[in-house]
C-alpha cells in the first residue's frame, strides 16, 4: 500500500470533519472510495483477481452511494447553519487527538506494514468520530462511508484481500445502511425542518 | 434433505418479504402475513426438532451448522417471530400514522419483518464468522425503519439512534474479524478461513496478541449490537418506540441471537488468549449491564421502557452465564434465553391493548390494570412475575442455575456481585408488578375488545409454555445437556 493512498484517505476524512459544506464533504468520501478502488484495481491487475473485484466494487460504491446522499441533499436543499455545531478548529482538535490516542494504543495485528494498520485504524476512528462531532445527520452517516473505507483499507492490505463473497455483502449491507440512513435523514428534515441530530434528544431517563 | 430443509429455513420468510407487497388491500396483505407466518414457523421448528435429534456435534452442511444451541435458538426465533406475525394485523389496525404513506404503509411493515426475521432465522444456523456478520449488518437496516415505523419524532430519534450506533459497532467489530482473518490467512486465507471449527482448530497457533485484540474488537462491536452496557444506548429508546410486535422480535430475537455469534466467538477464540480473557470479558459486560438496569428497575417508568431495561438486565445474566462457562450455567442460559423470550415477548404484546385503553401508558408507569382488564392485567402480571425470576417461573430455575454454575467455576466474587444485583432486580420489577396490578387507578372498566382479547389469548398460550420451561429447567439441571450444548458451539 502507497503512503500516498494511506494518508489521501486520513487527510480526506480529517477534511470531512472540517468542512461546511454538506456536498463538498460527500464529494470527499466519493474521492476515498474511488481513489481505494482504482489502487485494488492496479494492484489486482498484477496479483489478485480478489483485489481486481474489490476494487471494480469500490468503485462502484463510490459512485452510487454518494449520489444516493446527493440526491437527499437535493431533497433538502435549505439547510440552516446548525448552532449547536462545535466550532471546525475545535473539531479537528478533537478528531486528531483521539484517532491518535486510538491508534498509538493498537499492537501490531498481521498486516503487511505498519503504517496501513494505522492508517486503517485512524480512519476508522474517523469515521466515528465524524459522527460524534458532526450535529447533521447527513454527516454522521458519512461517517459511516469512512469507517468502511477503513476497513476496507484493512481489507485490501490482506495477502490476496478479501474472500469475494465478503466484498460484495459488505458492499450490499452499506447499499442499504446508506439508504436507511438517508431515508431517515429525509425523515428528519421534513419532520424537524433541519437536520440537526442534537434535536433529536428528547429520550432520556 | 435436511439441507433443503434448511435452505427453506430463512428462503420461505425471505420470499414471503416480496410476497407480501402483493394484496391491493389490508386484509389481502394479513392474509399473506398468516400464510406466510405459518410456512416459515412449521419450517423453522422442524429444522430445531432435527437439530435436537441429531447428536451434540450436530449438522454440518456447506453453509450451516445445526447444533443443539442453534436448535433451541432456531425454536426460540420462530416461536417469537410467529407470535410477533399474528399480533401485527392487530397493532396495524389501531397504529394510526406512519413513516410510509398511508396505502403501502401495511406492504412495507411486513416487508421489513419478514426480511429482519430471515436473516435472524439464517444467523441462527449459519457456520461463518463473516456471514454471520453479513447477516447481524442486514438486521440493522430492516429493524431500523421498523423501530420507526410510527414515524413520530421520538420513534425517529430512537430509530436513528439505533441505526449509527449498532452501524459504529458493527464496523468495529469487523476490524475484528478481518484481524482474525489475517491471522489465520496461512490456513487458508479463503472464506471457510472463518468457519466456526476452522477458527477453533487454528486459533491456538494465533500469537496471543492479535487474539487478544480480535476478540475483543469483535466482542466489544457485538456488544453494541446485544445492548450490553456501557455500549447500551440505543436499546431502552429502540425498545420502547418500536411497534410491540418488534420491540418483542427485538427483545427475544435478535439480542439473543446476536449474543450467540459472541458466545460461539469465545468458544472458538477464546482458547488462543490466555487467562479466561474471553470469559472475564463476559462477565465484566454482565455484571455492567446489571448494574447500570437495576437502578432504572426501581424508577416508575412507561410499561414497554421498563421491559427495555429489564432486557438489559436479562441480556447481562445470559452474559454471566457465558462467562462462568460451566455445564449448569449453560443449562441455565438456554432456559434463560427461552424464558425471558416468552414472558418478554408477552410483556410486549400486552403493550398493545395498553395503548389502545391508555395512550398516558406510553409515557407513565400503568397502574391499578387488575381493576380495569382482568386478561391485559393477567398478561402483564405474568410477563413482570416470570422476569422479575418469581419462582416458579422458569427465570428463577435459570438464574439459580446461572449462579451455581458460577460457583462451580469458582467464580465466588462475580457470583455474589451478580447475586446482590439480581435480588435488587428483582425487588425493583416486583414493586412495579404491584403497581401495575393492583396500583390506584382512575377510569372505568375496559371493554373486552380485540386487543384486550387478544391479550387474553396469548397470557394463555405463552403461560403454558412458561410452565413447561420451569418443568425443563428442573429435568435439565440433572443431566448432560449443558456440557452437550457447549461442545455443539464451538
Amino acid at each position: 500500500m502507497t503512503g500516498a493512498v494511506t494518508w489521501g484517505l486520513v487527510v480526506s476524512s480529517l477534511a470531512v470533519i472540517v468542512v461546511r459544506r454538506r456536498s463538498l464533504a460527500i464529494a470527499l468520501v466519493a474521492a476515498q472510495s474511488l481513489g481505494l478502488g482504482l489502487y485494488a484495481i492496479a494492484q489486482g491487475s498484477r496479483t489478485s483477481t480478489a483485489l481486481a473485484v474489490a476494487g471494480t466494487v469500490l468503485i462502484a460504491k463510490a459512485l452510487v452511494l454518494p449520489a444516493l446522499l446527493l440526491f437527499t441533499v437535493r431533497r433538502a436543499r435549505k439547510e440552516r447553519l446548525i448552532a449547536t455545531e462545535i466550532p471546525a478548529l475545535g473539531r479537528l482538535a478533537i478528531s486528531v487527538a483521539a484517532a491518535l490516542a486510538v491508534e498509538q494504543s493498537i499492537p501490531r495485528f498481521g498486516l503487511a506494514g505498519a503504517g496501513v494498520e494505522h492508517a486503517a485504524v485512524g480512519v476508522l476512528a474517523l469515521g466515528i468520530l465524524t459522527a460524534v462531532v458532526r450535529r447533521a445527520v447527513l454527516f454522521q452517516a458519512l461517517g459511516f462511508l469512512i469507517a468502511e473505507n477503513g476497513i476496507y483499507l484493512t481489507g485490501l492490505s490482506l495477502p490476496g484481500g478479501l474472500p469475494v463473497f465478503i466484498e460484495l455483502g459488505l458492499v450490499f449491507d452499506l447499499v442499504v445502511i446508506v439508504s436507511v440512513a438517508a431515508a431517515f435523514a429525509a425523515k428528519i428534515h421534513e419532520q424537524l425542518g433541519s437536520g440537526d441530530s442534537s434535536l433529536l434528544e428528547a429520550l432520556r431517563d | 434433505m435436511t439441507d433443503v430443509l434448511l435452505v427453506a429455513v430463512p428462503a420461505v420468510p425471505l420470499v414471503g418479504a416480496l410476497l407480501v407487497r402483493l394484496p391491493r388491500t389490508p386484509g389481502g396483505a394479513d392474509r399473506m402475513n398468516l400464510i406466510g407466518a405459518n410456512i416459515s414457523t412449521v419450517l423453522a421448528l422442524t429444522a430445531s426438532v432435527v437439530g435436537f435429534v441429531h447428536g451434540a456435534r450436530g449438522l454440518h452442511g456447506s453453509w450451516f451448522v445445526l447444533d443443539h444451541a442453534g436448535a433451541c435458538f432456531l425454536a426460540v426465533i420462530a416461536v417469537v417471530g410467529w407470535c410477533s406475525a399474528m399480533v401485527s394485523p392487530t397493532y396495524l389496525a389501531s397504529a394510526g400514522k406512519s413513516l410510509f404513506t398511508a396505502r403501502r404503509a401495511r406492504a412495507w411493515y411486513y416487508t421489513a419483518f419478514y426480511l429482519f426475521w430471515a436473516a435472524l432465522l439464517a444467523l441462527a444456523l449459519v457456520k461463518n464468522l463473516g456471514v454471520a456478520w453479513l447477516l447481524i449488518e442486514a438486521t440493522t437496516g430492516a429493524s431500523a425503519l421498523l423501530v420507526a415505523y410510527s414515524g413520530r419524532r421520538n420513534a425517529l430519534e430512537a430509530g436513528w439512534k439505533y441505526l449509527v450506533l449498532t452501524t459504529f459497532g458493527l464496523a468495529v467489530a469487523l476490524l475484528g474479524i478481518l484481524i482474525l482473518f489475517a491471522g489465520l490467512a496461512p490456513h487458508g486465507g479463503t472464506l471457510s478461513t472463518l468457519d466456526w471449527q476452522s477458527i477453533a482448530r487454528h486459533a491456538g497457533g494465533l500469537p496471543h496478541q492479535t487474539a487478544l485484540f480480535a476478540l475483543i474488537l469483535i466482542l466489544v462491536g457485538l456488544a453494541a449490537k446485544i445492548g450490553w452496557a456501557p455500549v447500551h444506548n440505543w436499546l431502552p429508546d429502540a425498545h420502547s418506540e418500536a411497534p410491540p410486535p418488534v420491540s418483542a422480535l427485538l427483545s427475544a430475537a435478535l439480542l439473543p441471537t446476536v449474543m450467540l455469534i459472541a458466545w460461539r466467538v469465545v468458544l472458538t477464540l477464546g482458547v488462543a488468549v490466555p487467562h479466561h480473557l474471553a470469559d472475564h470479558l463476559m462477565l465484566a459486560f454482565g455484571l455492567a449491564s446489571l448494574a447500570i438496569a437495576v437502578p432504572f428497575l426501581w424508577r416508575p417508568m412507561a410499561w414497554k421502557r421498563l421491559l427495555a431495561y429489564s432486557s438489559l438486565e436479562h441480556m447481562g445474566i445470559l452474559a454471566l452465564g457465558i462467562g462462568f462457562a460451566s455445564p449448569l450455567a449453560t443449562v441455565g442460559v438456554i432456559i434463560h434465553l427461552a424464558g425471558h423470550a416468552l414472558a418478554k415477548s408477552l410483556g410486549f404484546y400486552t403493550a398493545i391493548p395498553l395503548a389502545r385503553h391508555d395512550p398516558s401508558s406510553a409515557q407513565r408507569a400503568p397502574r391499578g390494570l387488575a381493576r380495569l382488564s382482568t386478561p391485559v392485567a393477567a398478561g402483564a402480571g405474568i410477563s413482570l412475575a416470570t422476569l422479575s425470576g418469581l419462582p416458579p417461573s422458569p427465570l428463577f430455575f435459570s438464574e439459580l442455575l446461572i449462579l451455581l454454575g458460577g460457583i462451580a467455576a469458582h467464580q465466588i466474587t462475580s457470583v455474589s456481585i451478580a447475586a446482590v444485583l439480581m435480588a435488587l432486580g428483582f425487588l425493583g420489577l416486583a414493586h412495579a408488578l404491584i403497581e401495575t396490578l393492583a396500583g390506584e387507578s382512575h377510569g372505568h372498566r375496559w371493554r373486552s375488545g380485540r386487543t384486550v382479547r387478544l391479550a387474553g389469548r396469548l397470557t394463555v398460550g405463552l403461560t403454558l409454555g412458561l410452565l413447561a420451561l420451569s418443568v425443563g429447567a428442573y429435568l435439565l439441571a440433572d443431566s448432560h445437556a449443558g456440557a452437550s450444548l457447549m461442545r455443539g458451539i464451538a
